[in-house]
């Protein structure tokens, strides 16, 4: 809201308090100010100068050398200007004077001619024709002939005003005005705040005022109208015109700019209507099927039935809050206005203006909210204005419609339950004082107060309202530390799934892995690049309704995809050696459109990228993790699309479920997200085990025995993996199989094609007592007995 | 006899002086005090000696023996610790090559920080909560008392995923009433996790983005008390000399409603850059729980207050490490994750 500071003055005495001040004291009592706009600081030691006389500079013929009158002097400037005459009034940037654009203007010689200073143009002061008439022309900004002599331009301009730009916050629409922030800043001030003018003559009116008929009072609880008559269409006075600069608004006539003046001074939204073409009667109402109507920006509106209109007895006259037909609108031959202030409510405005993709003002206004205060104020505003500048006569004839305008609200609570809610002890009188000072009849007894509201406070609804009030004024910085002093004591501290959920952060990061953040939405153009089938579930994200972009659209259900961009970027910035994870959510739908919320699965993804990185790295972090969640699970080869078919794993559970992929990145894949070099990738979903609790184990007592070793070697055929013959290695040995560790694999000349040469070390141990040669022996053969007959292994010596 | 074996014992010594390795040393031994040894030859020979002068040989070549032993084993010593210090230094390395072992990775810095977050307030007595981030307009408005026509609601703030009933929350806050309507008073929670809005990504702004959310709700709770935690709060993690005001601002969900600003660690609140000349910087949004959430959740609000406060992760983080662009937390460039740890 912007709150220029002269108009401020129409309503509260604010002494010489400076404008950072007042900044200063209204951000204590809740409202920031975003900026103090002071126009024409940019502008210094520009002044009014009429030309005296023009001569031809003798070295250059487009130059012209004019003795210029300063009021109190004479001067010469020299112009290259080409409109410029003798007797006109200009602006004159003298010697060291500044224009916007920080440009320095100092006296200097013009080919040969000393010129002190520079004529300007309306360009060269950075203003327009809402500033004055004559400042968009080509050629110096030529001012009316009144203007008094050697007069600093800003004043003549208007450009003298400091304007604060408050920002409100949305419980309270009453302060989007001007009267409503000088009722503020009054009460910080503590002085009075001004009556607006309110008074008007009346006069009788010449024809019947037209009807009014609201159809649904829940969206128009009130809609009043006036007629004015012996309507004058002129421009309005400088004073007004300029006021509504500062707000950004463009002048146009004295009747519409006095409704901007109200909507802006009081914050009430007024539409005046040619009254003859409203003259069978008003009917507010919902727009009907296929209606139409072209607005007063020219243009045409399909409207729905959910939107209210003003109509005649035929057809929409304006979209209600949001803007006037052009048809209905004021015109140079409106003899009469019929002048409407109503109430709408703001969520209907809103999404009417949403809809139509269609802002104004009044929009704007009535999306934050008015109330019944305002309507009356506003209507009477306007009417005064009216009067005051002799734009109509207002008449006696009056149509309020709607409901009844309700009783100010009370509220009953006490001095001590806002202490307690506060914290601190205030005096019940001081308590009073701030609330009266607010509008807010007190009548206290006993420390029991009554508190009537005033209408356009429709955001106080209890006592913690009040008591906000209470230590808005009187000062937050009056609130000492304490530190939960009455509250009972807790046990604190993280789920067993966050424990979990940092416990493999730290796993990873153990593992040399730096944790990345990917954003949770995604193009599903990522599933192609992936190389998901077109059916496959993975697929089924949710989609955003209204999402930034397409690469940001939907929920994903995998992490991989961000995860490969993540790398992808390094890669491109010569990041070559490195590993990222991250732990976030895969968003999984029950069924699509969703009907019921998505379970959120965490899930981990990770990325090793590098030449010193292999598939057992990668397995080696996968089974830390796996471990310290206590999974139980098995390896199979995977053949999942995106990995590399005989470089990857699917890690399946004891129920059978693949929770997850890991191994080399497949060389298409790396293509699609533009990758080059070595990655491993793999994405785990934890979901399933990320509640699980650590268990706490039993003792068990150490070995009394010795462990063993023997060493075996044979030749077997390639296609049979380390992994099968451990496995049974240790079925064979039984009970007395401690361990058994791979010591090395060889394939080479001296072994037949197809084949490799594998070495183990086995470890036997018994519990229960030293084993003696013979049994190691008969262990050993039991071993090797099974190798040779499931694989036809060949043992070597 | 006795010139004998005083001859002896000097040759020895002389001999373990000028000795040069362990291996000479061990001869040395066994040429004079082994088997064969010219002193264990004295022992020998001593039965041939009449029995008056075996006493006091015996004497001597003892003494002689000792003398000898303590030589050698001095000199043992001295070569053990030579030859030992030549092999070490025969080991020496250049320690300043570094080879690219695995090093430790590390958490990315907005973890860093929430992890500090859930230590300050769980050693307190808070716990923490998870809930949904595709919630229900129900959690994420409608039971904070945001009503149907508030602008937070808008599609230009707010994604949605089913109009008017399923969106991607936008506040921590939404977590407020799903653990209020399990847990009854006393309640201490904090809810951290990625909240979305509808804004686009620049420096400062990032559609997704993390809230703590902070939620204390018992008999005779007070505004006091929500400023003496954040104040703690704010010391914890901006220094011991932070201060915090509040200053009044409006959250529905809230009142009283009140802005938070801790005094600004860079320039300790004389005003600089970072905090645009004012000396304070906006680190949160806080308030008394409002009664109609209390309502919702089925806690009496006559009975109960409470204090809720929401934190932008993303904000602190920034203010504490000094990061001056949002977009560096999600493109995970290696050389920016590896700064903070």
């Amino acid at each position: 809201m912007k709150l220029p500071l002269s108009w401020l003055k129409d309503y509260v005495d604010i002494g010489d308090i400076s404008a950072k001040e007042l900044a200063d004291k209204l951000l204590n009592i809740g409202f920031e100010v975003e900026e103090i706009i002071e126009l024409g600081k940019d502008i210094i030691n520009v002044k009014t100068g009429k030309i005296i006389s023009i001569e031809k500079h003798p070295n250059a013929d487009k130059l012209k050398v004019c003795e210029t009158d300063m009021g109190d002097y004479k001067t010469i400037i020299v112009t290259g200007a080409p409109n410029v005459a003798e007797g006109d009034i200009v602006p004159v940037a003298l010697n060291d004077s500044y224009l916007p654009g920080d440009k320095h203007i100092v006296s200097s010689p013009l080919r040969g001619v000393m010129s002190n200073g520079m004529f300007c143009s309306g360009s060269e002061l950075a203003i327009d024709n809402s500033v004055i008439e004559g400042a968009e022309i080509n050629g110096l900004l030529i001012l009316p002939p009144e203007t008094p002599l050697g007069v600093d331009i800003r004043e003549i301009l208007g450009l003298t005003e400091t304007i604060l730009d408050v920002s409100v916050t949305s419980n309270r629409p009453d302060c989007q005005s001007i009267y409503g922030l000088s009722r503020e800043i009054a009460t910080i001030l503590n002085k009075q705040v001004k009556q607006p003018d309110l008074s008007y003559k009346t006069y009788p009116a010449e024809q019947a005022i037209p009807s009014v008929a609201i159809e649904n009072t829940d969206i128009c609880p009130l809609y009043t109208g006036r007629m004015i008559k012996d309507i004058k269409i002129e421009r309005s006075p400088k004073w007004m015109r300029d006021r509504l600069r500062y707000m950004g608004i463009r002048a146009i006539n004295n009747v519409v700019d006095i409704t901007n003046y109200v909507l802006m001074e009081i914050g009430q939204p007024l539409h005046a209507f040619d009254i003859n073409l409203v003259l069978g009667g008003v009917q507010v109402r919902s727009a009907k099927e296929n209606e139409t109507i072209v607005a007063l920006d020219g243009k045409k509106y399909n409207l729905t039935t959910d939107m209210l209109v003003i109509a005649d007895s035929q057809k929409p006259v304006a979209i209600a809050g949001v803007m006037g037909g052009e048809y209905s609108g004021i015109n140079d031959d409106t003899h009469t206005v019929f002048l409407e202030t109503a109430r709408f409510a703001k969520g209907s405005v809103r999404s009417t203006s949403r809809e139509l993709g269609l802002r104004s003002d009044s929009s704007a206004k009535y999306e934050k909210g008015v109330d019944f205060y305002c309507v009356e104020t506003g209507r009477e505003r306007a009417l005064a204005l009216f009067d005051k500048l002799g734009a109509g006569k207002v008449c006696d004839a009056k149509v309020d419609a709607g409901v009844t305008i309700p009783e100010k609200k009370v509220i009953t609570t006490t001095a001590q339950r806002i202490c307690d809610l506060i914290g601190i002890d205030i005096d019940v009188k001081v308590m009073t004082e701030i609330l009266t000072n607010l509008g807010i009849e007190v009548v206290e007894k006993d420390g029991v107060m009554n508190c009537t509201i005033p209408l356009y406070r429709e955001d106080i609804d209890n006592y913690t309202d009040l008591a906000e009030e209470v230590i808005r004024y009187y000062g937050y910085d009056n609130i000492t530390s304490s530190f939960i002093a009455f509250a009972h004591p807790t046990v604190g501290g993280m789920s067993a799934r966050q424990k979990n959920v940092e416990n493999v952060k730290d796993i990873m990061v153990s593992y040399g892995a730096y944790e990345a953040l990917t954003y949770s939405f995604i193009t599903p153009k990522q599933y192609d690049l992936l190389g998901y089938d077109k059916d496959s579930d993975m697929r089924k994200c949710i989609p955003i309704l209204n999402p930034l972009s397409e690469e940001l659209s939907v929920m994903r259900t995998q992490l991989i995809g961000s995860m490969l961009n993540s790398v992808y970027i390094n890669l491109s910035r010569r990041n070559n050696n490195f590993r990222l994870f991250e732990i976030a959510k895969a968003y999984i739908p029950e069924s699509l459109p969703i009907t019921k919320l998505p379970k959120e699965n965490e899930t981990l993804s990770f990325a090793f990228v590098g030449d010193n990185e292999d598939f057992y790295q990668a397995k080696e972090t996968v089974s830390a993790v796996l471990n310290s969640l206590g999974i139980d699970y098995k390896l199979e080869r995977s053949n999942k699309q995106f990995l590399h078919p005989g470089i990857s794993a699917d890690i399946i559970d004891n129920e059978g479920e693949v929770i997850g992929s890991f191994g080399k990145l497949h060389p298409k894949t790396a293509d699609a997200f533009k990758i080059e070099g070595t990655v491993f990738v793999g994405e785990i979903t934890l979901e399933k085990y990320i509640e699980n609790e650590k268990k706490i184990k039993k003792f068990s007592a150490l070995p009394k025995f010795q462990v063993i070793d023997r060493d075996i070697a044979m030749v077997i055929d390639e296609e049979i993996t380390i992994g099968e013959i451990i496995e049974t290695i240790k079925n064979a040995g039984g009970s007395w199989c401690d361990s058994v560790e791979l010591f090395d694999v060889y394939r080479g000349s001296q072994i037949e094609k197809g084949k490799k040469s594998v070495a183990f070390k086995i470890y036997i141990r018994c519990d229960e007592k030293t084993l003696v040669d013979a049994e190691i022996q008969e262990f050993m053969s039991n071993i090797i007995n099974s190798l040779t007959n499931n694989y036809n292994a060949q043992l070597r010596s | 006899m006795q010139n004998k074996i005083n001859v002896l014992v000097a040759e020895t010594i002389e001999k373990i002086n000028s000795a040069q390795t362990q291996k000479e040393i061990t001869d040395i031994k066994v040429e004079v005090m082994g088997k064969n040894g010219a002193l264990t030859s004295f022992m020998r020979n001593m039965k041939d000696l009449p029995n008056d002068q075996k006493p006091l040989v015996g004497k001597f070549v003892n003494e002689a023996r000792v003398k000898i032993e303590s030589v050698l084993d001095a000199k043992f010593k001295e070569i053990s610790e030579k030859e030992l210090k030549a092999k070490l230094d025969a080991e020496k390395i250049d320690i300043t090559i570094d080879k690219h072992d695995r090093k430790m990775g590390g958490i990315h810095p907005i973890n860093i920080v929430r992890r500090k977050v859930v230590d300050f307030f769980t050693s307190m007595g808070f716990i923490v909560a998870d809930s949904p981030e595709v919630e229900t307009d129900y959690y994420n408005f409608e039971a904070l008392n945001i009503p149907k026509d508030h602008p937070a609601r808008e599609m230009q703030d707010t994604f949605y995923v089913v109009p008017e009933k399923i969106v991607l929350r936008t506040q921590t806050s939404a977590g407020q009433i799903r653990t209020m309507e399990v847990n009854k008073p006393p309640i201490k929670m904090i809810n951290v996790g990625r909240v979305y809005r509808s804004d686009d990504i620049d420096a400062t702004h990032s559609p997704v983005f993390h809230q703590i959310e902070g939620l204390v709700v018992d008999e005779k709770i007070t505004m006091c008390d929500l400023k003496g935690i954040l104040e703690k709060f704010a010391k914890a993690f901006f220094g011991n000399e932070t201060n915090i005001r509040f200053r009044p601002s409006y959250f529905p969900f809230t009142e009283p409603s009140v802005e938070v600003d801790a005094s600004c660690p860079h320039c300790k609140g004389k005003g600089c850059r970072v905090c645009k000349g004012t000396g304070w910087i906006e680190i949160l949004g806080a308030g008394m729980v409002n009664r109609n959430v209390l309502k919702v959740c089925d806690i009496d609000p006559d009975k109960y207050t409470g204090f809720a406060f929401g934190v932008g992760l993303d904000r602190i983080t920034s203010i504490i490490y000094g990061i001056n662009d949002l977009r560096l937390e999600f493109e995970n460039d290696i050389r920016f994750l590896k700064q903070f740890n």
